[in-house]
């Protein structure tokens, strides 16, 4: 076998799926034996092996000669990529969905669990979502990988132009209106927080079953209740502005600084609560009697809703700032 | 150096677009892979070995190339010719291709 033939044999090594590998292997071998027998010609000496081996070099390494004739490059092409997306979309949202229902269901009709078994259910749930759609993911490529390779492109056109029309483009939002929904969830949820915040604390806590009735362990300490007045103008304040919102349906200037300034309220709050003591009044003594958990589970179950707490109250003054940023720039750039 | 390699990019590029049309003109009559390669070089197109080969087998698979093997000085070659089809097309690109550089000409002039 000389050089030329190990050289096939290789590209051919790469050509294992493609269709034609022996004729693409014999029309090479000729080409190649046609190029030594030109360079043999012009130099006036018989090929050799350093001949044949300079040929093979300016030729290219074996794996990108085969993939030159490679039909299909890629696993899904760009004739098919933007409907695989869009199908892995909808199947990633059902399987989160249709899981996240499933887990729920099975959580609430097994017995009483403790906080820690709580946990360990919703991981385990959260587990299974995860893999599931991996798993989907990895169907679905598998699959498209298939239409891409053998279903023909004259019976799968994907990119076909249909016959569109212009004035099906969404129309550009205005950048200073309203969009309707925003305000009345805003004032929905306020008027929620309002009434049960104020004239239903009682509901805020750990439900549990104690000796075949319901139990409730307060949730929240007087730290968090001291803050409430206050609280509660900001909540005012903002049932003011969406209702405001929600009969202009327009933003203004004012109405963005009203906004910013709640908002500001709403960060000095939060600040002052992470800094005073603790809003949470579940303690590991009420937890262990109310027979939720025990000593131990129950101490760090304690701890994880201390640092969760404040991990929430951050979040909240994040996005707190961020609206402010939000209303100041919309505030400048759209006047 | 970027300036080059860009160069470069698009003189590929533009090059990759006419193979097809240049092919076709080409094979009128029965040619093999390297004579044609060897024909467009002195033509003064000089295609890559990675690109012509690759591209005669698509433009047989679309129909507009028929092939054959012949056995010529103890060797085996595949020898390409414009197909029914290619013959009918090859007009319809031919003008095509008067029509952009008459487009082209008027821009660039």
């Amino acid at each position: 076998m000389n050089l030329i033939d190990r050289y096939v044999a290789e590209v051919g090594r790469h050509l294992l799926l493609v269709k034609g590998r022996k004729d693409i292997e014999k029309e090479l071998r000729s080409t190649l034996e046609d190029m030594l027998e030109e360079r043999a010609g012009k130099s006036g000496k018989p090929a050799d092996e350093a001949m044949q081996t300079e040929l093979l070099k300016e030729y290219g390494a074996p794996h990108k000669v085969a993939q030159t004739y490679n039909p299909n490059p890629y696993l899904l092409g760009p004739r098919i990529y933007p409907f695989f997306v869009f199908i892995l979309k909808i199947v990633l949202f059902a399987v989160t969905l249709g899981l996240g229902i499933a887990t729920a269901m099975q959580i609430a009709s097994n017995p009483p669990m403790t906080g820690v078994e709580f946990i360990s259910a919703v991981g385990k749930g959260l587990l299974n979502i995860l893999s599931a759609c991996i798993a989907a993911f990895g169907n679905l490529a598998l699959v498209f990988a298939l239409i891409e390779r053998y279903a023909p492109a004259a019976d799968f056109k994907l990119d076909e132009e249909k016959d569109w029309d212009p004035a099906s483009l969404k129309k550009e939002p205005e950048p200073n209106d309203v969009k309707i929904w925003e305000p009345i969830l805003a004032i929905v949820f306020t008027f929620i927080a309002l009434s049960l915040f104020n004239f239903n604390p009682q509901l805020i806590g750990v439900y549990h079953l104690q000796a075949n009735e319901w139990k409730v362990l307060p949730l929240l300490s007087e730290a968090f209740f001291r803050w409430l007045p206050l609280l509660n103008v900001v909540w005012v304040a903002e049932i003011i502005l969406n209702g405001l919102l929600l009969r202009s349906g327009k933003w203004t200037t004012g109405s963005r600084l009203f906004s910013a300034g709640t908002k500001l309220a709403q960060i000095f709050i939060i600040i002052m609560m992470l800094m005073g003591p603790s809003i949470l009044a579940l303690s590991p003594e009420a937890m262990t009697s109310a027979g939720i958990a025990d000593p131990e589970a129950a101490a760090a179950l304690n701890q994880l809703a201390r640092t969760a707490i404040k991990f929430a109250l951050g979040f909240a003054a994040l996005g707190a700032a961020v609206e402010i940023v939000k209303s100041l720039y919309k505030m400048m750039t759209q006047r | 150096m970027a300036n080059t390699e860009s160069l470069e990019n698009v003189v590929l590029e533009l090059r990759r677009g006419v193979i097809v049309l240049a092919a076709l003109s080409q094979l009128g009559a029965a040619e093999y892979g390297y004579s044609l390669l060897k024909k467009l070089a002195d033509l003064g197109l000089e295609v890559d070995q990675g690109t012509l080969y690759p591209l005669l087998r698509r433009l047989e698979a679309q129909g507009l190339l028929e092939s054959d093997w012949k056995i010529e000085e103890s060797r085996p070659r595949r020898y390409y010719v414009v197909s029914a089809e290619g013959k009918k097309l090859l007009p319809k690109l031919k003008k095509e291709w008067a029509g952009i550089v008459s487009v082209m000409d008027k821009m660039l002039s």
